[in-house]
């Protein structure tokens, strides 16, 4: 297991080098450039201003100088300055890194705690009044995208009756900055992000409960005289979350980089956040290191769900 | 001698809104201690149901019993609660499937599939009960037993796994085994094997076994008693070398005619024409009389009963 983690490690590598030379290009062939947005375009000699500008940064050369520049400075941990911030890129992405993974983390954990032991509710007395009622409320929730859900938290729980922050990843109270506060501000955009998954987590669970409860197995285990409640935990429980478990591996990566929409709505100071507001002025440094780290996470991610896939089912082997 | 089992009038039908499946429809079936009975027939004539009714595992909530009784031991089985019915299964009544590739779950190890049943019905611990479970696996013939209990289904070959399967059902030494198919997903010479064990199975432990097939060589190598099934009913019942010497129903004449033999001249296996009847809406007459090469016209207006023909031979046909 330890060399095949490894391989997939070394794997990345040449993954994230591809990555990282898309997105450069991507972003110098987007008209405009950084320089264009910084400057007050009622300057006198402005064009000289920003030629004199292209220059110190570099933006004057070749692309592929311009790449290997960055490449060079990037891997020596030189990530360069935020073109509209003004600070190093480091000082923009760490928070909204750690409030991101924040925000995820609280959404996973309110996923797992109600999309979970629904599904697997459902399962235990399918076609009941109570499954078919949370079938179609999770029909609803599903079809619903989840900044709708966003903003009726918004007007519900910030403005009609103002328990919640309707923005921001901290306060400004004497708390600011502590565990408590961060998790008080990404409480909102985790339940609106949560919501939605849930309902897709408690259909996929239930159905793969009452996949498994089908199968050959689950009536050996009954013919052993096996209890319901022994033949449900031993035998369809632990087949039943093995699609789970994995899902669960991808959607870490995902919403490492998946939650922009319910970040941007909540002014929320994630990776995402960050990211979008760096697309909009082509802050280069900025999106360049929010793109790989995204891409990291999404791979780190996509590397538990395999390894997660080995841990539940035996028959799975990596060597 | 005492039955240890005897079913009286069975039928357990699959109801889904007003369509009525008759899976099996007024079975009568006894097995005596010690007996290997051969259940026979086709796809879909209501032997795997009937096994399944006697543990009681028939599908829920379509699936139902709706009349008849099953006497064991004293008791009538349909009568029984759910939880009544979970102490006699695995412990005086177990069973063996069709596919032992997908019969053993796959995530738990081969030890604790066995020993499970232990603790259930012997409340013994975990370390006793694992050396049962290894002594029982030596007893079935699975080499290398102390190791394999730690291993996982899918390491192990079919023929081992049904093994396994054997293992499981007998290690609580049960009275009745009910195997349903127990060869048909097996090699050749993996089935000779297998049945071979369960013979003694019977011979050591007195285990009686009732046999579900479709193969008439597993009868003929195994069978005490056989009763033959159609389209939910019994066409033939009778002792094996009887049935082999004097099949009297025409659709287990069929049946024998329909095994290829070595010294035969015939380019073309014989098959019994037509299928068998939508279980949905049985005909009036007899079930069999479409494809019966004897039929008249007064098999198709009441339906046979099944009659005593000699001691000990039951045949469901008007024409014997």
């Amino acid at each position: 297991m330890g060399a095949y983690i490894l391989r997939r490690l070394l794997g990345m590598i040449p993954m994230l080098f591809a990555i990282t030379v898309f997105v450069f290009l991507l972003m110098h062939a987007a008209p405009g450039n950084a320089i264009d947005g910084m400057l007050n375009p009622r300057i006198q000699n402005i064009d000289q201003l920003k030629q004199h500008l292209r220059e110190i940064n570099g933006l004057n050369k070749p692309l592929w100088q311009q790449y290997v520049i960055w490449l060079r400075n990037f891997v020596q941990g030189n990530w360069g300055y935020s073109f509209s911030q003004h600070v190093p890129v480091r000082d923009v992405i760490g928070p909204a890194l750690v409030n991101t993974l924040l925000l995820a983390a609280m959404a996973e954990v309110f996923i797992l705690i109600i999309g979970v032991p629904l599904g697997i509710y459902q399962s235990r007395n399918p076609y009941g009044g109570f499954d078919n009622t949370a079938s179609v409320v999770n029909l609803i929730l599903f079809s619903i995208p989840y900044y709708i859900v966003g903003i009726f938290a918004i007007y519900l729980l910030a403005i009609k009756l103002p328990i919640f922050p309707s923005q921001n990843a901290v306060g400004t109270g004497p708390d600011a900055g502590t565990l408590m506060d961060h998790i008080y501000h990404a409480l909102l955009p985790a339940l609106s992000v949560a919501l939605t998954s849930s309902a897709v987590y408690s259909r996929y669970t239930r159905g793969s409960m009452l996949d498994v409860a089908r199968r050959d197995f689950t009536r050996t285990a009954y013919a052993k005289g096996l209890r319901e409640g022994e033949v449900f935990r031993k035998h369809v429980f632990r087949n039943g979350m093995i699609p789970i478990v994995t899902q669960f591996g991808f959607d870490i990566g995902g919403l490492i980089g998946g939650a922009v929409i319910v970040e941007n709505l909540f002014a929320y100071q994630g990776m995402g956040y960050v990211t979008l507001q760096a697309a909009t002025t082509q802050d280069y440094n900025v999106i360049m290191a929010t793109t790989l780290l995204i891409a990291i996470g999404v791979l780190i991610g996509n590397l538990i769900a395999d390894i997660l896939y080995a841990v539940v089912d035996p028959r799975i082997r990596y060597d | 001698m005492e039955p240890l089992l005897a079913i009286e009038d069975l039928r357990t039908y699959f109801i889904n809104k007003d369509v009525q499946v008759r899976a099996v429809d007024g079975i009568d079936l006894t097995v005596y201690p010690r007996q290997i009975v051969c259940i026979v027939g086709e796809s879909g004539c209501g032997k795997s149901m009937t096994s399944l009714s006697i543990m009681r595992l028939v599908p829920k909530p379509r699936g139902q019993i709706v009349s008849g009784k099953i006497k064991f031991a004293g008791k009538d089985l349909v009568q029984l609660t759910e939880q009544q019915m979970s102490d006699i299964r695995g412990n005086e009544i177990s069973m063996i499937f069709q596919e032992p590739m997908t019969a053993l779950n796959p995530v738990l190890r081969v030890g604790e599939q066995i020993t499970e049943v232990l603790i259930r019905h012997r409340k013994i611990g975990k370390r006793e009960a694992m050396k049962r479970a290894v002594e029982m696996l030596r007893v079935v013939g699975v080499p290398r037993a102390d190791e394999i209990v730690s291993e996982y289904p899918h390491q192990l070959s079919g023929g081992m796994r049904q093994r396994v399967m054997i293992a499981m059902a007998m290690v609580c030494d049960p009275k009745l085994l009910i195997a349903d198919e127990p060869t048909t997903a097996l090699d050749v010479t993996v089935q000779a094997q297998v049945l071979e064990l369960m013979k003694r199975m019977r011979d050591d432990f007195g285990t009686a076994i009732i046999l579900i097939t479709h193969d008439l060589g597993v009868v003929a190598e195994m069978a005490d008693h056989v009763v033959v099934m159609y389209a939910g009913q019994v066409v033939e019942s009778v002792g094996a070398d009887e049935l082999f010497a004097h099949p009297l129903h025409p659709y287990t004449k069929g049946l024998m005619a329909s095994i290829p033999s070595l010294d035969d001249e015939a380019e073309k296996l014989y098959s019994i024409p037509g299928t068998v009847p939508d279980a949905r809406e049985f005909p009036v007459g007899c079930r069999f009389a479409d494809r019966c090469p004897l039929v008249q016209t007064s098999c198709r207006e009441r339906p046979p009963e099944l009659r005593e023909i000699r001691p000990g031979h039951l045949v469901r046909c008007g024409l014997v």
